[in-house]
C-alpha cells in the first residue's frame, strides 16, 4: 500500500506567539490565525518555509457558533502534504477579512466568491464585487440562514415530496412567485437593470501605453456570454487599443446553479452524480477527487482491483478531456474543425468504454466510497488494451505530425500568452498550464493519491509557458496516460471492486477534509466538513477551471484581439466547473 | 452597334449571370461535401440524392427568414452593402474568354465571351477593388463593434493584397505581351504560364485567398474572434447576398487564375496535338476551363479544411514583408528574362523558373523572421 508522506511538524505557533494556535476541534487539523496577523502570517509561510502556491479558499459558516470561519491551503510546488490554516471572525455585519492579493494574487478570484457567496469582506481587495451573482442580488447565498425560492427542509430526503406514499412534486405545491422573497421595497414590475457599472468601472483601471506612442481613444469590446468561442456562456470584457488588449476582465457566472450548496443538501452519496456535471467533459475525475475526500474522512480502505480500476478510468478520462481541450485549441486557432474531428473520433471511442462500464458516455457516477459501483464488464479489457497498445499512440503521434510543425500553430503559439513560472505560482495556477510555465508539480507526484506511486511515468513540463507549450503538454501528457494505463492493465488483480456492502447511507464521522486529485484541468480538490450527519455542513470544490482563470487578464493584456480565444483555449476551461 | 449586338449582351450576360449563380449554389454544396470527406464525415445528403437539392433548400430558407435590422444602422448603407460587394462579384467574369472560335447561332457570329477588351487584366483588378467598399460598408452600417472591425481588418488586407495580386499579374502579361484575356490564354499554347512562372502563380494563389477572405486569410470573418465579423447583423436575403458575393468570387478568381496561369480554356498538354486540341474541337473550351476551376476551388476548400487562421498582424507582415518584395523581383527576374531570351538566347528563357524558385526558397527562409517578431523568439 501507499506509504504516507512523511508529514512535517511544523511549530507554528511559535511564530507569531499568541496569534497563532492549533485547530483543537476533533478532526481537524491546522491552525487557527489571529485576522489582523493574517498577511504577515501568510507571507512568513510563503517565504520562509516555502509554502508558495496556496491553491483554495473558501468559507465556512458555523451558524450555531456565531462564528464565520476562511480556510486557506497552502502547499509547496517542491512537494508535500497540505498546510491549511483558518480565520475565526464572529458572525455579525460586517465580517471583515484582511485579503490575501497582496501576497498571493492567486486568491483574487476566489476571495470575490467568498464575498458573493458568504458576505464575507476582504479588506484590500482591489477588485472586490460579485463574481457569480449577479449585481443587485439580495443575500449570500452559501450563509446557513439564506433560503433559496421553493425552500423544503435542510437536507435530503425531503420528507414532504411523499406525505402518504405518493411522490408530490414541491413546484407544483407553489405558484410562481409565492414564496420568493423580496428584498424590502422591491417591485419586479418596476425595477430597472441597473447596467454593469461596477464591472466597467473597474474595467477602466488599468495603466497602459501605447506601442506606437499615439494617444488613441480605447474601444470596450464585450465577448460572449453568447460567443462561438467561449466555451459556453463565458463573457469576457476587454479594453481595446486598435488591435492590442490594454486590459481584460473574465465574467463569469451564466451558468451558476449554487453547486456547492445543492451539495449540503444532500446526503454524502447523492452527491457523487452531482460531480459529474461539474467539469462534465471528465466527470471519472470529478468522482475520484470526492470519493478520496470523504474516504479520507470515513477512514477506510479501497480494495487493490477498485484501485487500479479508478486509475485505469481516471487516465482514460484525461485523454478525453486533453482530445477535447486540443481540438477546441485548434479550433480557436482557426482551423476550420477537422483537427477537432479527427480527436473527437477517439474521445468516441474511449466514450463507448465508459458505457460499457459505467452505463453512461458523460455522466458516469462510477465511484463510490470504498471503490466502483460495479466491476469491468466481459471483454471490455480487451477493448482497452486494443486502444492503448494499438490505436492510441499512433493517433497522438499522428496529431503531433500533423499540427506541431504547422507554420501557422507556431506562430499563433510560439511567444503568445506568455505566464513564468513565477506569475503561474502566483497566481495559483495549477495543471498542464503550470507545468508548461517550467514547475514540474503534479498532485500524483508532488502528493501521491490511490496508487500512482506504483506506477512508471514523466510529468511532462515545457519551459516558456506559451499557448504552443501548453498544447504539448497536453499533447505528451496523453502520452503519459497511456503509459499508465498500459501499466495498470498489466497489473490489473483479480478479488474485490469495493470494501463491504454497497449502501446507500453511509456513516461519515464529524471533522474537515481536503482531498485533492490531479484532474486534466489542474489539481481538483473537496473541501468537506462533516458534522456526523447525513449531509455534509460544508462541501466546497477547488474548481481548476476557475483558478486558472485568474492569471487569464495578466497573459492577455499586451496581445492581440484573435489571442483572446486562442489563450482561454489554451486554459482549457469548462463552464460547468468554473460556474458550479 | 446595332440592337441586335446589344440584345447578344445582354443574353450572354444573363446566361453567365445564371451559371455563375447556380455555380454558387453548387459550390456551397461541393464545398460542404468536400470538407465532409476530409472530416472523416458525410456531408449533406438528405436532400435529393446526394444532397444535390440542398442549396435550394438552403436558400428557401434563407428567403423565408426574417431580415432584421439593428435599430441604429445606417439603414440605406446597410441595405446597399450587399448590392455593392455582388455586382462586382459577378461582372467581374465578364472578360474572361470560355472558348477560341465563335460559333454561329441565328445566322450571327457569337463570341464566346462577353467582352474582349484590350486592358481586360487591367478591368479585373479595377472591379476587384470595388468589391472592398462593400464589406467596409456593411461592417460600418451595421453599428456594431465587431462587424466593424472585421470591416477594418478587411479594407486592411485587402487593399494590402491588391497590390501583390496586380504584381502576380504583371508576370503573365509580360510573358504574352499583351492585356488582352484571349492573348494571353492564346500564348499558353505551348506551354502553361505556371512553367515559367511557377513562384507567380503560388503567389497568385496565396493573394487569391486573401483577396476573396478564404482561410487561413479570412480576417474579416474570423469566426473564432469576431462572431461573423462584417456580416455579423446581416440575415435572411441580404445575408445570403453577402455570402453569395465571397463564393461568386472564388469561382470568379479561380476562372482567372486558370487564364492566366493554367492555359484557360485550352487543352491539358497532354491532350495537345490529338483530337481533344483545342484547334481541332474547339467546342471543348469551356469543358476544359470548367474543370480547371474545379480543380483550383478543390484547392481553395482543402486549403480551409487544413489550416488554422493566421494572425491579423502577421498576415500584414506577411503580405507587406513578404509578398510583395518577393513579387517585385519576380516581375524584375520575368522581364530581364523575356529581353536575354529575345536578344541572345532563346533557352535563357529558362533562367526565369530557375532564379524565381531561388527567390520562393529564399523567401521560405525568411518566413520564421517576418511572422515571427524578434521579442517573441524561443528562450
Amino acid at each position: 500500500m501507499t506509504t504516507p508522506a512523511p508529514v512535517e511538524t511544523l511549530d507554528l505557533s511559535t511564530l507569531l506567539p499568541g496569534f497563532v494556535t492549533t485547530d483543537t476541534r476533533p478532526g481537524y487539523s491546522g491552525w487557527v490565525v489571529d485576522k489582523n496577523h493574517l498577511v504577515e502570517f501568510a507571507s512568513k509561510l510563503r517565504d520562509e518555509f516555502g509554502y508558495d502556491l496556496l491553491t483554495s479558499v473558501t468559507g465556512v459558516d458555523y451558524l450555531p457558533d456565531d462564528k464565520m470561519e476562511v480556510v486557506y491551503h497552502a502547499f509547496k510546488t517542491t512537494g508535500g502534504p497540505v498546510l491549511n490554516y483558518k480565520v475565526q471572525v464572529p458572525r455579525q455585519d460586517p465580517i471583515e477579512v484582511p485579503s490575501l492579493v497582496s501576497v498571493y494574487p492567486g486568491v483574487e478570484l476566489q476571495e470575490r466568491e467568498i464575498w458573493d457567496l458568504f458576505g464575507i469582506i476582504f479588506t484590500g481587495h482591489p477588485d472586490l464585487r460579485r463574481i457569480l451573482m449577479w449585481e443587485g442580488f439580495e443575500g449570500h447565498p452559501l450563509r446557513k440562514d439564506w433560503k433559496e425560492a421553493y425552500f423544503e427542509e435542510e437536507s435530503k430526503p425531503f420528507k414532504s415530496r411523499w406525505p402518504d406514499g405518493k411522490i408530490v412534486q414541491a413546484e407544483n405545491n407553489n405558484k410562481f412567485s409565492d414564496n420568493i422573497a423580496y428584498p424590502a421595497g422591491f417591485d419586479p414590475e418596476k425595477w430597472i437593470p441597473e447596467g454593469e457599472d461596477a464591472l466597467y468601472g473597474s474595467l477602466a483601471k488599468y495603466e497602459y501605453t501605447s506601442q506606437d506612442g499615439i494617444k488613441n481613444d480605447h474601444i470596450v469590446v464585450n465577448l460572449g456570454p453568447q460567443h462561438p468561442s467561449t466555451h459556453g456562456v463565458f463573457r469576457v470584457s476587454a479594453v481595446l487599443d486598435g488591435e492590442i488588449i490594454a486590459n481584460l476582465k473574465p465574467v463569469m457566472g451564466y451558468l451558476h446553479r449554487n453547486h456547492e450548496k445543492i451539495g449540503e443538501r444532500n446526503t454524502f452519496l447523492q452527491n457523487m452524480p452531482y460531480t459529474d456535471r461539474l467539469d462534465y467533459l471528465s466527470s471519472l475525475s470529478n468522482n475520484f477527487g470526492y470519493a478520496l475526500t470523504v474516504e479520507k474522512l470515513m477512514n477506510i480502505e479501497v480494495p487493490e482491483r477498485a484501485e487500479y480500476i479508478r486509475v485505469i478510468m481516471a487516465e482514460l478520462t484525461r485523454i478525453t478531456n486533453h482530445c477535447m481541450a486540443l481540438g477546441a485549441l485548434f479550433n480557436d486557432l482557426g482551423t476550420f474543425f477537422t483537427p477537432l474531428i479527427y480527436l473527437l473520433e477517439e474521445r468516441e471511442l474511449i466514450l463507448d468504454i465508459f458505457e460499457a462500464v459505467t452505463g453512461s458516455r458523460m455522466m458516469c457516477n462510477y465511484f463510490r466510497f470504498g471503490g466502483v459501483a460495479r466491476d469491468f464488464p466481459e471483454g471490455i479489457l480487451e477493448k482497452i488494451k486494443g486502444l492503448v497498445f494499438e490505436r492510441l499512440p499512433k493517433k497522438i503521434d499522428e496529431i503531433d505530425r500533423f499540427m506541431s510543425d504547422n507554420e501557422i500553430i507556431r506562430s499563433r503559439g510560439i511567444g503568445q500568452g506568455i505566464l513564468t513560472a513565477e506569475d503561474a505560482i502566483r497566481f495559483s495556477a495549477t495543471g498542464p498550464l503550470l507545468r508548461a510555465s517550467g514547475v514540474p508539480y503534479d498532485v500524483r507526484r508532488a502528493d501521491p493519491y490511490s496508487i500512482y506511486d506504483r506506477f512508471d511515468f514523466d510529468i511532462v513540463v515545457r519551459q516558456n509557458g506559451d499557448i504552443y507549450d501548453r498544447y504539448m503538454v497536453r499533447l505528451e501528457e496523453m502520452r503519459q496516460s497511456v503509459r499508465i494505463i498500459q501499466q495498470a492493465i498489466k497489473g490489473l488483480p483479480v478479488g474485490e471492486f469495493q470494501t463491504g456492502k454497497p449502501q446507500y447511507q453511509v456513516r461519515v464521522p464529524a471533522g474537515e477534509s481536503y482531498g485533492r486529485v490531479e484532474s486534466p484541468k489542474g489539481e481538483l480538490a473537496f473541501y468537506v466538513i462533516s458534522t456526523g450527519k447525513p449531509s455534509p455542513w460544508r462541501y466546497h470544490v477547488r474548481a481548476p477551471s476557475f483558478i486558472n482563470l485568474t492569471p487569464y487578464g495578466h497573459m492577455c493584456v499586451g496581445q492581440k484581439i484573435a489571442d483572446i480565444v486562442a489563450i482561454l483555449g489554451s486554459i482549457d476551461i469548462v463552464l460547468g466547473e468554473v460556474d458550479r | 452597334m446595332d440592337f441586335t449586338l446589344i440584345l447578344e449582351w445582354i443574353i450572354k450576360g444573363f446566361v453567365l449571370t445564371l451559371i455563375l449563380l447556380g455555380g454558387f449554389a453548387y459550390l456551397t454544396l461541393y464545398e460542404r461535401r468536400a470538407l465532409a470527406r476530409i472530416q472523416a464525415r458525410i456531408g449533406p445528403n438528405r436532400a435529393g440524392p446526394f444532397g444535390i437539392l440542398q442549396p435550394i433548400a438552403d436558400a428557401v430558407k434563407l428567403i423565408f427568414k426574417e431580415e432584421l435590422t439593428p435599430a441604429l444602422a445606417d439603414k440605406l448603407l446597410f441595405l446597399l452593402a450587399p448590392v455593392l460587394t455582388v455586382v462586382p462579384a459577378v461582372v467581374i467574369t465578364a472578360v474572361v474568354p470560355w472558348g477560341k472560335q465563335s460559333f454561329s447561332l441565328f445566322g450571327r457570329d457569337i463570341t464566346p465571351y462577353i467582352a474582349d477588351i484590350n486592358v481586360g487584366v487591367l478591368y479585373i483588378m479595377s472591379i476587384a477593388s470595388i468589391a472592398v467598399y462593400g464589406i467596409v460598408l456593411a461592417g460600418w452600417s451595421s453599428n456594431n463593434k465587431y462587424a466593424m472591425m472585421g470591416g477594418l481588418r478587411s479594407t486592411a488586407q485587402m487593399i494590402s493584397y491588391e497590390l501583390t495580386l496586380g504584381l502576380s499579374f504583371v508576370g503573365a502579361i509580360l510573358l504574352a505581351g499583351s492585356m488582352r484575356m484571349l492573348d494571353i490564354v492564346e500564348a499558353q499554347k505551348t506551354m502553361w504560364f505556371v512553367v515559367l512562372q511557377p513562384i507567380g502563380t503560388g503567389i497568385f494563389l496565396i493573394a487569391t485567398l486573401a483577396e476573396v477572405n478564404r482561410a487561413p486569410f479570412d480576417m474579416p470573418e474570423a469566426e473564432q474572434e469576431l462572431t461573423a465579423g462584417y456580416h455579423t447583423e446581416y440575415s435572411g436575403m441580404k445575408f445570403a447576398l453577402l455570402f453569395m458575393a465571397e463564393y461568386t468570387k472564388m469561382i470568379a478568381i479561380s476562372a482567372i487564375g486558370a487564364t492566366l496561369f493554367f492555359g484557360g480554356y485550352r487543352e491539358f498538354w497532354f491532350l495537345s496535338n490529338t483530337v481533344f486540341s483545342i484547334d481541332h474541337t474547339p467546342w471543348l473550351g469551356p469543358v476544359y476551363i470548367f474543370i480547371k476551376i474545379v480543380i483550383l476551388l478543390f484547392g481553395m476548400i482543402w486549403v480551409r479544411a487544413t489550416y488554422p487562421r493566421i494572425r491579423y498582424d502577421r498576415l500584414m507582415a506577411f503580405g507587406w514583408k513578404l509578398l510583395l518584395p518577393m513579387s517585385l523581383a519576380l516581375v524584375f527576374i520575368t522581364a530581364v528574362g523575356i529581353i536575354l531570351a529575345e536578344q541572345v538566347n532563346k533557352n535563357l528563357i529558362w533562367g526565369i523558373p530557375v532564379l524565381s524558385i531561388l527567390v520562393g526558397l529564399f523567401a521560405v527562409g525568411m518566413i520564421d523572421r517576418v511572422l515571427r517578431r524578434k521579442d517573441n523568439a524561443r528562450l
